[in-house]
């Protein structure tokens, strides 16, 4: 972490209720109503999902998963927003997304307690129905899948990462809630037994598991053939690795063209496209990228900046570059939360830095 | 405000934590509740095809291939399993495994050594199980009649008739043995060596 804080209480933002219901939550409504427009035409067309870089051997599975709408639990659209112009969308995280507990908990907390001690106005309020949705979410997932009581859901991540262990923990409480039984086992300790089951290390099989790792790298392991044939039911559902793509957003550009909420994107092999746009300044990224990685910002062909990484091999796009705004001496992103398809929160993080996607401090937000 | 934003009430004795981590699920054992009433069947053991066509009435040929098919099936998907074969004959004697290849990969199990028929007469339904013996010297099954989920009947492989209970004839859960870990991760472990990013963080967005 730098040895910065990543949770800072020392300041918050601040929202009017019009700032967030018109520039923010219906945006995020409609961006997302969007995005599976965009699925639905990804799943049936075969140009669009090699485009999109699924293996060609998951294709009829994810368009079976699409049309058997697998239930989703939870989305993250980064959004760059200044407080009155329309917000643009910059990402969506559909797979994966983290800092789930600092927004659903954390952020919950530190107005209960602010309020409670009089330092914030009883009338303060935040834009954060996570918690709550999701616990709804995960009952719903239990009745679409009929799970028996007995039944138990496992939930999975990466070894070494504490973040993301705690992303988990929260969601496996968040289960709890639901009156989901609910087990842990990490991702490299997933195995698979004689009869095409998943198991953890009890060798219980995975029924319904929840991953917290990306659909993009367990398509290409080993085990991916493995997917194929067993009967376990993930969340994220596989039509979610359209959504997670960065190939979505030249889609979206071409079917929403000039859209207020959406920046001009292009796959990266358009050049013609590229070049007649009205725009001097571009963000290359790869197809699947983390964390900032891979990001090379272009102006009138000059690269200004690379921040490297191990991405890139599958391809890349381009989207017109768009200035994170600076408030005091800090860059903003919006996290815009989705429960399903419904708009529920948003989180705030910022950095002395302006390079996008990769922003270390996490702040509370209130609306007033 | 009129309508609230935010989650109505949490419940904090479960949420807040510093992220501490919770021991691994250890899976529960399935539990045969046996009622005390229960009725008991006798079960009869064939160790081949022939010898229940022999003790039957020509009618119920039929029935004796299907209840060896049956108990064939069971045997492959509710039958002890292991991923060596020195494991296998320890367990159940030299020469009795068999290799079983799937597109997961290959394990080990003994070879049937009978099935237990009931009712096999009966214009309902019989029942079918596999059974397993062994010849290891290590094995408390040594000389015993032992089903798929490891019931192991009295008296020695010479008892060919026992009187049963209807769950001891059910149908026995899938067993699933793990035969490979690790195939997932490994784009981690590619992709982790590389690090500018600002936290140690794993692979969420």
């Amino acid at each position: 972490m730098h040895g910065e804080p990543y949770w800072d209480e020392t300041a918050y933002y601040q929202f009017t209720l019009t700032q967030i219901e018109q520039h923010l939550e219906d945006p995020t409504a409609e961006l997302h109503a969007m995005c599976l427009d965009a699925v639905e035409q990804v799943v049936n067309s075969e140009e669009l999902l090699a485009k999109f870089k699924i293996p060609p051997a998951f294709w009829d599975s994810v368009h079976r998963s699409w049309q058997q709408r697998e239930p989703s639990l939870y989305s993250r659209l980064d959004l760059i927003y200044d407080g009155a112009s329309p917000a643009k969308l910059l990402e969506n995280n559909a797979d994966t997304p983290t800092s789930l507990y600092e927004s659903g908990f954390w952020q919950w907390l530190w107005l209960e307690d602010n309020v409670n001690n009089g330092r914030l106005s009883r009338a303060a309020d935040q834009f954060n129905s996570l918690q709550e949705k999701l616990i709804n979410r995960f009952a719903e997932i239990r009745q679409y899948y009929q799970m028996p009581s007995d039944a138990q859901m496992h939930f999975s991540c990466c070894k070494d990462t504490d973040e993301d262990r705690g992303t988990v923990q929260y969601l496996q409480d968040c289960a709890s809630e639901a009156h989901i039984n609910n087990g842990f086992v990490y991702i490299e300790d997933i195995g698979i037994a004689d009869t095409g089951v998943f198991t953890d290390l009890n060798d219980e099989p995975l029924q319904w598991c929840f991953k917290l790792y990306p659909w993009e790298f367990m398509l290409r392991e080993s085990f991916s053939d493995a997917l194929l044939t067993s009967p376990t039911q993930w969340v994220e559902p596989l039509w979610k690795s359209v959504l997670s793509n960065k190939a979505l957003l030249p889609l979206l550009w071409k079917m929403f063209p000039s859209h207020p909420n959406l920046l001009p994107a292009f796959f990266a092999d358009e050049t013609h496209k590229i070049s007649q746009a009205d725009v001097k300044k571009w963000v290359y990224k790869p197809l699947f990228s983390r964390e900032g990685a891979n990001i090379r910002v272009v102006e009138n062909g000059q690269t200004l900046l690379d921040t490297g990484g191990p991405y890139g091999e599958e391809g890349s796009i381009v989207q017109a570059f768009h200035q994170l705004p600076k408030f005091e001496q800090n860059y903003t992103l919006i996290g815009s939360w989705l429960v399903d398809d419904q708009p529920a929160g948003i989180s705030i993080r910022e950095d002395h830095s302006a390079v996008t996607e990769d922003l270390s401090r996490y702040l509370p937000h209130v609306i007033l | 405000m009129t309508v609230r934003k935010r989650t109505a009430s949490i419940n904090l004795a479960r949420m807040r934590k510093s992220f501490a981590l919770k021991p691994l699920a250890i899976g529960i054992a399935g539990v045969f509740l046996t009622g005390c009433g229960e009725e008991r069947k006798e079960g009869i053991i064939y160790t081949s095809l022939q010898e229940c066509l022999n003790d039957n009435p020509a009618s119920a040929a039929e029935t004796c291939r299907s209840a060896f098919q049956e108990a064939q099936d069971e045997a492959l998907r509710t039958g002890p399993k292991f991923s060596s074969e020195y494991d296998c004959e320890y367990e159940f004697g030299p020469n009795q495994c068999r290799t079983v290849n799937t597109s997961s990969g290959s394990f080990f199990m003994p070879f049937m050594a009978g099935y237990m028929v009931s009712s096999l007469l009966s214009p309902s339904r019989y029942y079918s199980q596999p059974m397993f013996t062994s010849y290891s010297r290590h094995s408390p099954f040594r000389s015993r009649w032992v089903m798929a989920d490891g019931y192991v009947f009295d008296g020695d492989i010479r008892n060919r008739k026992y009187r049963v209970r209807d769950s001891t004839l059910a149908k026995k859960p899938e067993v699933n043995r793990t035969i490979k870990r690790g195939g997932f991760g490994s784009s981690v472990r590619a992709k982790s060596s590389w690090g500018t990013s600002s936290r140690k963080s794993g692979w969420g967005g």
